[in-house]
């Protein structure tokens, strides 16, 4: 799993690539911790280069949305297709955390 | 502690066993001792050679000078001899003398030279005085002193004897062939004969021969004492070839040089006799044929006389010098080397012992006695680095083995604990085939199969509420002792919230309308369930964890069927004589994530012979070795392949087909599976209750 970000306006967005699973998740974490260290509490993550994530991934995304929301920040998600996009349907992650088709879309939001 | 003893047993069969050959202290001393052998034997050979030829060459001289003196000795004593007869006949050619002068110069010549035994001065015929043919007064030693004859008569016509004819016609200076006088003496006598003239240039003939009669005996000894070596010798041949000294017996006088080769067939001798007899001088090596010795020959020519002295030396004793040189160094070399030897093999020794306590420290170690002393090593080199090295090496085998001894035991600790918690994880789950005994209404079965000790997996069924039966299947996100707790975590709170959702639905049920059988057969609504259980566990939730639930309550009267999924795969539904479905799903999230979410509850009716297969992750994602897999369309796949039959069929024939399909490949998730097929409600069950 590679992550590149690049700031956006108010967005800090971050770009996942490769597999997200028990081995590679926690780096998503550290990456999310850092830019809220750096002062980015609005995060967009583009998950159009994810190729699989796992259960792992999923609580990976969660504990890092749980800290940047009671920063006051938020993350939110687009770029999501194939079997990424059905594991957020499924489990639910699509109902629990702001998500969007392209990332225009999240980057227009308020 | 039988390990340890089985080690040391390999380890000093293996020792024996190890060498086959010799220590490095036999083939270091094997080594140095070949070549130093070599060496000296080369040595030994090339010094002997060179020894030989220098002192052959040396002998050869020794024997050229020992010969050539002896001629110079001879020829000393013999050319004066010579001259006597010479300078009496300067005299006669003068024609002064009268003939009692002869006579008394003949016994002056007697008086002067002891060797002359007689002397005759033989004159031409009617040479001396006309009328008288034969002149030649005789001068000789008789035993009772000197006394003179007239030689010459018709009986004695010495005008044709050899020892008158020969220097006559040849007007030189001629010695006899060797003779014995009987009557002078019995000594060996030769006569040297030398002519004298008359006359001056074209004038000059020859007017007569003057003899002297020498007695050669001091030749014969003098060349009979000479000492070649221990076994050499000298001889003496005239000039016909004729011995005149041989150390053989009987050879003198009766064997000429030529007889004896003819003999003995020896052409070697003949050539050298004929290069003797022309006056050559050479060395040759030749056999004697005397003492049978190979050796050098030295001959060389007696000027004066016209005979020939050979000189043999035998080659052995030339050689003696050389084979003692050789022998003496021989001993000295095989002394040497014997010291070398003993030397290096001690210095070998020195060497290896170390290494040899050493070797026996190590088999000591490698049979597990890692305490076993090493040999001090005092001296500063390999050994003593490798006697070092080995020490370190033990300390850290100790230090590893002690590390190690403690990881296995941490280890082994911790898989008994994970042994134990996965006995306790796995008894928690209900176990009892049929779930509620009497009751045929529907079936149920249910398996887990966990990828490791613990996991995250479970499922979970009991009675739940009026004529209710609840059944649930949940998937822990991560795996191991975290996913293990919080899966117990789920599932006793799940069944606690259902248990009182139940008990209020009841209450609640059984206030408003408590004769209405409809109200009083309400059921707990599993999303108010999922809900509920859901802010029990987002609270609080540090770690993130969360769980998919698919929860359903059956009213196992009806076949009605209320069910609501938190973040779960949604279960096959089999349709008797129809193709399996997915149950569609709202997309409702996983619990445990956020609090204060709402669930949707759906329902549907089972039909006798329907079923529902409720499954994790574990089942769809299971992999082969190819990385294909498993998936949701082969699981529809095969559930519509298999022949219809009794829950426990289906969920064995499931496990069986996934487990082929793995194929061998590790087991990466829980394979969960539970299936309830509905038979259709038993008339007498409502009447039971």
């Amino acid at each position: 799993m590679e992550c590149t970000g690049s700031k956006q306006g108010a967005f800090y967005v971050l770009e996942v690539t490769g597999r997200m699973d028990a081995l590679t998740s926690q780096g998503f974490e550290t990456e999310c911790q850092g830019r809220l260290e750096a002062g980015d509490k609005r995060i967009v993550a583009d998950l159009s280069g994810l190729e699989y994530i796992s259960s792992a991934g999923l609580r990976s995304i969660l504990s890092a949305a749980k800290r940047l929301k009671a920063a006051g920040g938020d993350l939110a998600f687009c770029g999501l297709s194939g079997i990424v996009s059905e594991v957020f349907t499924v489990s639910g992650f699509a109902k629990l955390l702001p998500v969007y088709a392209t990332r225009e879309e999240a980057l227009a939001r308020s | 502690m039988s390990g340890s003893n089985g080690g040391n047993n390999g380890g000093s069969n293996g020792g024996t066993a190890i060498r086959a050959g010799r220590g490095i202290a036999f083939r270091l001393s094997a080594l140095v001792l070949t070549a130093v052998g070599v060496i000296f034997v080369a040595m030994s050979v090339a010094t002997y050679h060179l020894a030989r030829e220098a002192l052959l060459k040396n002998a050869e001289q020794n024997a050229r000078t020992q010969a050539q003196a002896l001629v110079q000795r001879i020829e000393a004593r013999l050319a004066p001899i010579s001259r006597v007869p010479l300078a009496l006949g300067y005299e006669l050619s003068d024609g002064l003398l009268d003939d009692a002068g002869i006579l008394r110069r003949q016994r002056q010549m007697l008086l002067d030279n002891p060797e002359i035994f007689g002397t005759a001065a033989a004159f031409e015929p009617f040479g001396r005085h006309p009328g008288q043919e034969y002149f030649a007064p005789y001068t000789f030693r008789a035993p009772l002193g000197i006394t003179h004859t007239q030689l010459g008569s018709a009986a004695y016509r010495y005008h044709a004897m050899d020892w008158y004819q020969i220097p006559r016609e040849l007007k030189e200076i001629v010695w006899s062939e060797p003779y014995y006088d009987e009557g002078g003496g019995n000594t060996l006598m030769s006569t040297c004969s030398v002519p004298f003239y008359k006359g001056q240039g074209e004038e000059r003939r020859v007017a007569g021969v003057v003899t002297a009669d020498v007695s050669l005996d001091w030749l014969k000894r003098l060349v009979a004492s000479v000492n070649v070596l221990d076994t050499g010798y000298a001889w003496l041949i005239t000039r016909n070839g004729t011995y005149v000294t041989h150390p053989a017996q009987g050879v003198a006088f009766n064997e000429s040089i030529f007889s004896r080769a003819e003999e003995h067939n020896d052409p070697e001798l003949r050539r050298i006799g004929q290069d003797m007899i022309r006056g050559g001088s050479k060395l040759v090596e030749s056999t004697s044929l005397h003492t049978g010795k190979p050796g050098f020959l030295v001959y060389a020519p007696l000027p004066s006389i016209g005979w020939s002295l050979g000189v043999f030396s035998p080659r052995d004793e030339l050689l003696a010098d050389v084979n003692r040189l050789a022998l003496v160094s021989a001993g000295l070399g095989g002394g040497g080397f014997l010291i070398i030897a003993l030397l290096t093999a001690a210095i070998a020794r020195g060497i290896t012992g170390p290494l040899r306590r050493l070797r026996g420290a190590a088999r000591e170690v490698a049979g597990g006695h890692l305490d076993a002393a090493l040999p001090e090593v005092t001296s500063r080199d390999e050994v003593h680095d490798l006697a070092m090295a080995f020490g370190n090496m033990q300390r850290s085998l100790k230090e590893h083995i002690r590390d190690l001894t403690a990881a296995t035991a941490t280890r082994e600790r911790i898989q008994s604990e994970l042994r134990i918690a996965s006995e306790i994880q796995l008894g928690i789950l209900p176990k009892t085939f049929p779930p509620l005994p009497g009751h045929t209404e529907f079936d149920l079965y249910a398996s887990l199969t966990p990828a490791r000790e613990v996991g995250g997996d479970f499922y979970d069924f009991f009675p739940c509420g009026h004529d209710g039966f609840c059944f649930l299947i949940g998937d822990v996100s991560g795996k191991g002792v975290p996913a293990a707790f919080y899966m117990a975590v789920s599932r006793t709170l799940l069944k606690a919230v259902a248990e009182s959702v139940a008990g209020a639905g009841r209450r609640r049920g059984a206030d408003p309308n408590g004769a209405a059988g409809a109200q009083r057969r309400s059921l707990p609504d599993p999303g108010r369930i999922l809900a509920r259980a859901n802010n029990g566990l987002a609270e609080d939730n540090e770690s993130c964890m969360f769980v998919t639930v698919f929860c359903a309550v059956l009213d196992y009267t009806t076949g009605e069927v209320h069910y609501a999924s938190a973040g779960h795969n949604p279960p096959v539904l089999l349709r008797a004589g129809a193709a399996p479905e997915y149950l569609p799903t709202h997309g409702d999230p996983v619990a445990g994530a956020m609090p204060g979410v709402e669930f949707t509850t759906d329902s549907l009716v089972l039909n006798p012979g329907d079923a529902l297969v409720l499954y994790t992750d574990g089942v769809t994602e299971a992999m082969n070795p190819a990385l294909e897999l498993y998936g949701e369309e082969r699981l529809t796949a095969r559930l519509a392949a298999f022949e219809a039959g009794d829950a426990r069929t289906i969920c064995e024939d499931l496990a069986k087909d996934v487990h082929a399909f793995a194929d061998g490949a590790e087991q990466s998730d829980d394979i969960t599976m539970l299936v309830l097929r509905y038979n259709g409600g038993a008339p007498d069950s409502a009447d039971k209750t």
